[in-house]
C-alpha cells in the first residue's frame, strides 16, 4: 500500500496523542469515580461531534515532550444538543492541566473562533496554575504570559464546570464566564491550598479556601453546587438550552409541555391569608412557568431574591422575584449583587425579564452600609436603566419605599401589574410619626395619632392604578396570562428580538 | 458529631420557639419565628440535625447575626 509509514505513523501518534497522563494516572481517577477530560467531553457532547483542534500539541521544553500530549488542554469543536459549541476540557493528568503560551495559544483559537462565528463555550476546569519551570524568570514570564489577556464581552454565553482543583486558567474562566456549576468537593481559588499553606506558614483546608460552600453561599461566583462530573456536565447543557448561540438571536422557542396552564389555577393555595405570614416565592413561580422548565440561578446566594431562567409559552425568561421566606422579603446586599448579575445576564442574551414583588424594603442597618449598600442599590438602578430588555413587573403583595423603584416602578420597567393584595407606600405610617417625625406614642399621645392619621394614606392596588401607578390589577390566577400576553406585546419586533446589549462589558465579579 | 451555629439573618423580637432540646430536625423546619418589620419570618434548620441548645426565649429581641439555636449534625 502507498503511504504505508506515514498511515502507520499518524495512527501510533493519534494514540499517544489520546493517551492522556498514562494508564496509571487514568486507573487512579477511575478508582476514585472522577472522570477524565475526555470521558467528560464524551458525555458533555453529542455522539461523534467531537473535531478536536491541538491534538499534536506538546510541551515546547524538549525534556517534557513524551510527557506531555495536547500540553495538557484538550480543545476543539462539537455540537451539544445539535448546536455548535466550542470547548475545552482541562486534563489534570498530565501536568496539572498547568498553563504554557503553548495551550494558551490553543485555548485562544477556541475563544476566537467562538466569538467570531457566534457559538458558546464551555470549559471543564481543573488545573494547576502557570506552568514550573516554563514561566519562571523574567524570560519564563515575557514568553509564558505574552498572549494573556481576559475579555468578557459577552457575545456568545460561556458556560462552565469546577471540578476539581481549580487554579489559574481555570479560577479565571470560571469567574469570567456566564454560568457556573461547582462539583463538591472541588475547590476555586488564586492559588492552591499547598502554595497558600507555605506562604502562611500554616494548613490550609482546600474547602475554607475555595470549596462549594464558599462560592455558592459567601461569594456567589458558583450558580449551583452538585455532586457528580456527569451532573455538573447536565447543568451546563440544562443552561446553554435556554440561550441563544450568540448575542445577535433571541433564545430558541420551546415546546410547551401538556397542561402548562393548569398549576396557575391553585396558586391562591401557595400564599398566607395574613400580610404578616410569609411564603416561599419559588413554589408560586412554579405555579406559573411552563412546567419543569424553573432553572435557579445562585440558590444559596442574596436568598431573600430568586433568579432563574424558566419558560412562559416556550420562551425563554428571566424571572427575579423577591423571597419573603427570607428576612421577609428584605433587600440585602447580596441579593442587589445577584440581581445586577442577573440582569447583565438576561439582558446580554435577549432573555425577557420578569420581577415579582413583595418586598418591605431595603434591609438596613450597620452590617448592610459595612456591605457598600448604597453604592449597590445605585448598581441595580443603573443597570435598569441600561437594560434594553422588555422588563415586565407583577406586584404580588408589599413594595416599599425605594425598592419599589428597583423593582420595576415609574420609569423602571416597561409593563407593571398588581394583584389586588398589593400594597405600596414609601414606609410604615408608625415609622414616619417615629422616626421621621419624632413624636413620640407614649410621650405625645395625641399629638402621635393625629400624626398617624396623616401618614395613613390608601396603599391599595386600586389606588395605584386609578393614577395608572400600576396599569393593571389581576388575580393571581390570571398571572400567567397577563405575561404571556406582555411578552408577546413586548416583543422586540423590531430588531428580532435582540437588545443593544449597553452592559455587555458590565464586571464579572463585584 | 459538629455544632451548627443557627443565626437571626434579621433584627427581630422572638415570637415563637418551634422546636425543643433534643428533637430531631430536617433541613428547612422551623425553628424559631421572629417577628420583624410586621412579619413572621421563620429560622430554618440550614440542615438535619437534633437541637442541642435554644439560646432565646418568647419576646428576646434578636439581633442580626446573633446565634438562635445550636444544632448537633
Amino acid at each position: 500500500m502507498a503511504f504505508e509509514k506515514e498511515i502507520l505513523e499518524h495512527s501510533q501518534r493519534k494514540a499517544k496523542a489520546l493517551s492522556m497522563g498514562g494508564a496509571k494516572k487514568l486507573e487512579r481517577r477511575r478508582e476514585a469515580g472522577i472522570l477524565n477530560a475526555r470521558q467528560r467531553l464524551d458525555y458533555l457532547v453529542d455522539p461523534g461531534s467531537f473535531d478536536e483542534s491541538g491534538l499534536f500539541a506538546r510541551s515546547v521544553l524538549p525534556e517534557a515532550q513524551e510527557k506531555t500530549p495536547t500540553d495538557g488542554k484538550i480543545a476543539g469543536f462539537a455540537r451539544i444538543a445539535g448546536r455548535r459549541v466550542g470547548v475545552i476540557s482541562n486534563d489534570f493528568t498530565v501536568a496539572g492541566s498547568s498553563s504554557t503560551a503553548l495551550n494558551g495559544k490553543k485555548m485562544g483559537h477556541i475563544k476566537q473562533v467562538a466569538t467570531s462565528r457566534g457559538f458558546p463555550l464551555v470549559l471543564l476546569g481543573e488545573s494547576t496554575g502557570a506552568r514550573m519551570p516554563d514561566t519562571m524568570g523574567a524570560r519564563g514570564m515575557a514568553f509564558s504570559l505574552e498572549n494573556n489577556m481576559y475579555l468578557r464581552t459577552r457575545e456568545t454565553p460561556w458556560a462552565n464546570a469546577i471540578l476539581g482543583m481549580a487554579f489559574g486558567s481555570s479560577a479565571w474562566y470560571a469567574c469570567l464566564s456566564d454560568f457556573n456549576v461547582i462539583k463538591k468537593g472541588a475547590c476555586m481559588a488564586v492559588s492552591s491550598a499547598k502554595l497558600v499553606s507555605l506562604a502562611t506558614k500554616g494548613e490550609v483546608d482546600p474547602e475554607d479556601l475555595g470549596g462549594w460552600k464558599l462560592h455558592t453561599e459567601i461569594t456567589g461566583i458558583a450558580d449551583l453546587a452538585v455532586d457528580t462530573d456527569e451532573e455538573a456536565i447536565d447543568a451546563i447543557k440544562k443552561f446553554l438550552s435556554y440561550m441563544p448561540s450568540h448575542h445577535r438571536e433571541a433564545p430558541p422557542r420551546a415546546l410547551v409541555p401538556e397542561g402548562s396552564d393548569e398549576p396557575v389555577k391553585g396558586i391562591l393555595d401557595t400564599l398566607p391569608q395574613s400580610r404578616t405570614k410569609v411564603y416561599d416565592v419559588i413554589k408560586v413561580i412554579k405555579k406559573i412557568v411552563d412546567i419543569d422548565s424553573y432553572f435557579e440561578l445562585k440558590a444559596r446566594f442574596g436568598r431573600t431574591m430568586v433568579t432563574a431562567l424558566a419558560r412562559i409559552d416556550g420562551r425563554t425568561v428571566g424571572i427575579a422575584a423577591n423571597n419573603p421566606i427570607h428576612k421577609g422579603g428584605a433587600i440585602d446586599a447580596d441579593a442587589c449583587d445577584k440581581m445586577c448579575s442577573f440582569l447583565v445576564l438576561c439582558d446580554s442574551f435577549n432573555i425577557p425579564i420578569i420581577m415579582f414583588i413583595d418586598q418591605p424594603g431595603f434591609l438596613i442597618g450597620i452590617e448592610a452600609e459595612r456591605k457598600k449598600m448604597p453604592g449597590k442599590v445605585i448598581n441595580w438602578m443603573n443597570a435598569m436603566a441600561l437594560c434594553t430588555m422588555p422588563k415586565i413587573a407583577v406586584q404580588f403583595r408589599k413594595n416599599y419605599g425605594q425598592g419599589y423603584l428597583n423593582m420595576g416602578g415609574g420609569k423602571n420597567a416597561d409593563e407593571l401589574a398588581a394583584w389586588w393584595l398589593a400594597e405600596t407606600s414609601f414606609m410604615d405610617p408608625s415609622s414616619a410619626v417615629g422616626v421621621v417625625l419624632g413624636v413620640d406614642r407614649e410621650a405625645e399621645p395625641k399629638k402621635y395619632e393625629d400624626m398617624l392619621d396623616k401618614m395613613i394614606k390608601d396603599t391599595s392596588a386600586y389606588e395605584s392604578a386609578s393614577v395608572y401607578g400600576v396599569k393593571q390589577v389581576i388575580d393571581p390566577r390570571e398571572t400567567r396570562e397577563y405575561l404571556k400576553t406582555m411578552l408577546d406585546v413586548h416583543h422586540l419586533r423590531l430588531t428580532g428580538g435582540v437588545g443593544q446589549h449597553l452592559m455587555r462589558a458590565w464586571p464579572t465579579t463585584y | 458529631m459538629a455544632a451548627v451555629e443557627v443565626k437571626a439573618d434579621v433584627t427581630g423580637s422572638v415570637w415563637k420557639i418551634m422546636t425543643k432540646v433534643g428533637e430531631q430536625v430536617s433541613e428547612g423546619d422551623e425553628l424559631v419565628i421572629l417577628e420583624s418589620m410586621k412579619m413572621e419570618i421563620p429560622l430554618m434548620a440550614p440542615e438535619a440535625g437534633t437541637v442541642k441548645e435554644i439560646l432565646v426565649k418568647e419576646n428576646d429581641i434578636s439581633n442580626e447575626g446573633e446565634t438562635v439555636v445550636i444544632l448537633e449534625v
